[in-house]
């Protein structure tokens, strides 16, 4: 079995965001990049299950974006135990997930992967849509929001999480993207020997610039960060009416 | 005198020479997977080993500490029994051959000054322990002991029939099978203590002699990122083996169990039994194996529970290291890739960002002086510090450089600190780790003299990267510093006011930097109320936060984070004074929520707090 995951370098959470000169990107130089978590989940699931299913399974880390962000996404990935990676490297920011999709499925079509999982979403732009396409494209069976999965070698059952604690097992036949749910596992550490074995592992790199993007920023901007406190005094029907009108008029939301 | 037949003399002859050979057989074995441990015994200092051997074994301060002082004596009774009865047994035996090393009226003499009032101290000791361990029935004795039971008999039987011999109070025929039971339990004393935890009677002399005076005592892990893969799989390989300092340890264990009841994992209702989980687990493996490559048996989750405060080493009676936390968390982490998630993310961020938080910035380290080379004193902030993670600390960091000012000591912080490691260190993640620390000491070598706040920080520059690195510079705790420039005068206090002020040590200050007087001087200036706690000192009880715990606290159930907390509500005391950070968050932590409503909150404060607030 092939096993592809997808993993992204998404910004920190505890990482200090500014906008850079061009207005329409974060300084990345001050960023530090990690991991999505979701991506890291699915990472575990397919590791588990080439350890369990009992044939012959690869796991190739795929990620893209440029090499100073990702650099350390891949070889986290190879030191927790993937076989080998591809990385498609991409200058350009790239942030629509059609175009985002359709590179990915351009570099693996080749490769007849069986199974591509995915995080459920990035946590950076949280489309939540890059498996879904690169499944739609590439002629796979499709689940998302993957809670336990069941894989054997020609079908993967899937449990997928509903709203308000429901959820439904499906069964797909394989080739299958699934995008994953976080939690669905303990994700691993990556041992003495897995990082010094990842340094020889084999990696793939290819030249993967979008064409035309279908979203592009305009502009980019931290949100204002300010507390204004206003009392509003009075008999009821006076601080209703002045209540409307703050939402009418200065806040704008109705 | 009793006269034996050339037949009666082969018995006895055949007698001892198999128990002594079955005694030596298992001795040599022990000793022999001892030897395959790594890292040689150090033998330096030898006045300081030899002092330490003195207070311990013949003096039993440990045996004999705590509210274990009556069974101490108890036992310091018996054991001088023994060595007296040292001579009285040879003698006993040389008499059979016609070569008693006593003449009759040495004998009597003997008997009278040496034989006799220690055959009934003995007495009493031995039945006093029985009592204590199958009446009484302390908990951490742990469940019955036949082996125990057994020795009580023995040397009951013993002392009686030494008695008999001496007052000649059987004769003829009666009187020889006296004898022979006398010998005979000498005899079994031979075939039951090398397989009995009362080798310790043997190994505990030498096991306190041989003890390495750095605690903890955990040998480094260097790591060679280029290493090639034969030396990768040998330092693997090293990562599930003891050392031969730990498997003497094994050896010597008494079961005592006062580890166990130490033990702030333990108390506060954890799996992790040190007594079992760090010392008698192993030793069947060790036996079965014939080697010491046993490190993989301790229970994982139980080494996870650690705090690494080291209660259980201070108290060991025999003198054993007993913490074992350090080796089964390399050894899952760095073999196996096994780590609790809640620690990935605090390792993850060392790796990606120097410090616990994760954090890019900080304000305290902005609002302080940068340190340049004409400065005295390097200021090392600390993660704690740096990143806030008691809000409240920031104001202790702004007091201690009142102090410092105040003394017209110069000061400045490094930029370009990085966390100790110390996390890393505790947690197993020794590749982490080293990233950080090979940072540190870079640019710590260039500076003279270090202080922190943090006593995690001063262990690991100051003793822990010497395993590692040569060192060129000095680290002082921020109390050593206080109490310094109060001793030479550069800074006065008025006694402040008349509260009822308490010290926690924190672990790390007290057991591993041996720091327990700097504290209580610069506190004891400052409050005349002035109490303290009941485990204080070296046999401080952790405050829950040491060997990483701090960022998981939240998680399991157990109350280890709280039981400290608990004990200083319960003093009564108004202020309770600390001198580590992680403590100080703790206490604040546990204070608020576990103070009954009638009761005000107790006040928590860093020595350069109560210093700074009463300086003159
Ligand atoms: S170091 Fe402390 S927490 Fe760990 S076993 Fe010893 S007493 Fe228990
Ligand atoms: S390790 Fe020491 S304290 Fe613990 S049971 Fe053994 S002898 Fe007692």
């Amino acid at each position: 079995m092939k096993i592809a995951v997808l993993t992204k370098a998404i910004p920190s959470y505890e990482s200090s965001i500014r906008v850079d000169s061009s207005g329409k990107w974060i300084d990345e130089s001050v960023v530090n990049y990690v991991v999505n978590e979701s991506d890291s989940y699915a990472l575990e699931e397919a590791l588990q299950i080439k350890e369990n299913i009992g044939i012959e399974t690869e796991v190739v880390v795929v990620t893209l974006g440029s090499e100073a962000n990702t650099s350390k996404v891949i070889k986290d990935g190879l030191a927790k135990g993937a076989d080998r990676g591809i990385f498609i490297k991409n200058d350009s920011v790239t942030t629509d997930p059609l175009s985002i999709a359709k590179l990915f499925s351009e570099h693996l079509k080749s490769e007849n992967f069986d199974l591509v999982l995915s995080g459920l979403q990035s946590d950076d732009m949280g489309a939540g849509q890059t498996g879904v396409l690169i499944g739609e494209m590439l002629n796979m069976s499709t689940a998302t929001l993957a809670i336990e999965t069941q894989a054997q070698p020609d079908k993967i059952k899937v449990k997928r999480e509903l709203e308000s604690g429901w959820f439904q097992w499906v069964s797909l036949p394989l080739p299958a993207s699934i995008s994953i749910q976080s939690g669905i596992n303990e994700p691993r550490y990556p041992s003495l020997k897995g990082i010094m074995g990842a340094k020889r592992k084999e990696l793939n790199t290819y030249d993967g610039s979008p064409e035309n993007q279908s979203q592009n920023f305009v502009n980019l901007y931290v949100p204002k960060n300010e507390k204004v406190t206003e009392k509003i005094e009075g008999d009821t029907d006076t601080i209703v009416s002045k209540i409307m009108d703050v939402l009418k008029n200065k806040l704008k939301v109705i | 005198m009793l006269q034996f037949s050339l037949l009666e003399q082969i018995a006895l002859a055949v007698f001892l020479l198999s128990g002594v050979s079955f005694f030596l057989y298992h001795l040599l074995l022990r000793l022999k997977i001892v030897l395959k441990g790594k890292s040689d015994f150090t033998v330096n200092d030898l006045p300081k080993r030899i002092l330490r051997v003195f207070n311990e074994v013949i003096l039993h301060k440990k045996v004999a500490s705590g509210n274990r002082k009556s069974a101490g004596v108890l036992h310091a009774f018996v054991m001088y029994g023994f060595i007296f009865f040292g001579l009285i047994t040879v003698n006993h035996f040389g008499m059979a051959f016609g070569l008693p090393i006593f003449n009759e009226s040495i004998r009597h003499t003997y008997f009278l000054f040496v034989g006799a009032p220690w055959a009934i101290l003995c007495s009493i000791g031995i039945l006093g322990l029985a009592y204590r361990r199958f009446v009484t029935k302390p908990e951490a004795l742990g469940k019955f002991s036949s082996t125990s039971a057994l020795v009580s008999v023995f040397i009951v039987t013993l002392m009686t029939t030494y008695f008999i011999d001496e007052l000649h109070i059987l004769s003829g025929a009666a009187e020889k099978v006296n004898w022979w039971i006398h010998s005979g339990v000498i005899g079994g004393f031979l075939f039951l203590i090398p397989q009995s935890k009362h080798m310790h009677l043997v190994l505990s002399p030498f096991n306190i002699f041989l003890r390495p005076f750095e605690v903890p005592n955990h040998g480094a892990i260097p790591i060679d990122l280029e290493a090639s893969e034969e030396e990768l799989d040998n330092l693997l390989l090293d990562l599930s083996r003891l050392s031969k300092d730990q498997a003497l340890d094994i050896f010597t264990c008494v079961e005592c169990g006062r580890c166990t009841d130490v033990c702030p994992a333990n108390r506060g209702g954890g799996i992790l039994d040190p007594k079992y989980h760090f010392i008698l687990d192993l030793k069947d493996p060790m036996l079965e194996s014939g080697d010491v490559n046993v490190v993989d048996k301790i229970n994982v989750e139980a080494g996870w529970e650690c705090t690494t405060c080291q209660a259980c080493t201070e108290v060991c009676p025999v003198g054993n290291h007993v913490e074992k936390a350090d080796e089964i968390r390399s050894f899952q982490v760095l073999a196996e890739g096994d780590v609790p998630q809640e620690y990935q993310k605090l390792l993850r961020n060392l790796q990606e960002t120097g410090n616990t938080e994760g954090a890019s910035s900080s304000a305290i380290l902005d609002e302080l002086p940068a340190y340049t080379s004409d400065k005295e004193l390097v200021l090392w902030l600390g993660c704690f510090a740096k990143h806030a993670m008691d809000p409240n600390f920031i104001n202790s960091i702004r007091n201690f450089v009142k102090i410092l000012d105040s003394a017209g000591v110069s000061y400045g912080v490094l930029s370009n600190e990085q966390c100790s490691g110390d996390p890393a260190n505790k947690l197993g993640d020794k590749l982490t780790y080293q990233l950080l620390m090979d940072q540190n000491v870079e640019q710590l070598n260039k500076v003279k003299n270090v202080t922190s706040m943090c006593p995690h920080c001063v262990v690991n520059l100051q003793k822990e990267y010497k395993k590692y690195h040569e060192i060129k510079y000095e680290v002082k705790h921020h109390t050593q510093v206080i109490s310094e420039l109060l001793e030479e005068g550069r800074i006065d206090i008025n006694p402040g006011s008349l509260e009822k002020v308490t010290y926690h040590d924190p672990c790390n200050l007290s057991r591993t930097l041996d720091e327990v007087s700097a504290p209580r001087n610069a506190i004891k200036a400052a409050a005349p109320e002035f109490f303290e706690l009941d485990e204080n000192g070296k046999e401080t009880l952790c405050c829950g936060a040491g060997g990483a715990l701090w960022w998981k606290k939240d998680g399991g159930e157990g109350r280890t984070h709280l039981l400290r907390a608990e004990q200083v509500i319960e003093s009564k005391t108004d202020t309770v004074v600390t001198g580590c950070n992680f403590c100080y968050g703790m206490m604040n932590q546990g204070i608020g929520p576990l103070t009954p409503a009638d009761q005000e909150p107790i006040k928590v404060k860093d020595v350069a707090d109560i210093v700074a607030e009463n300086l003159s």
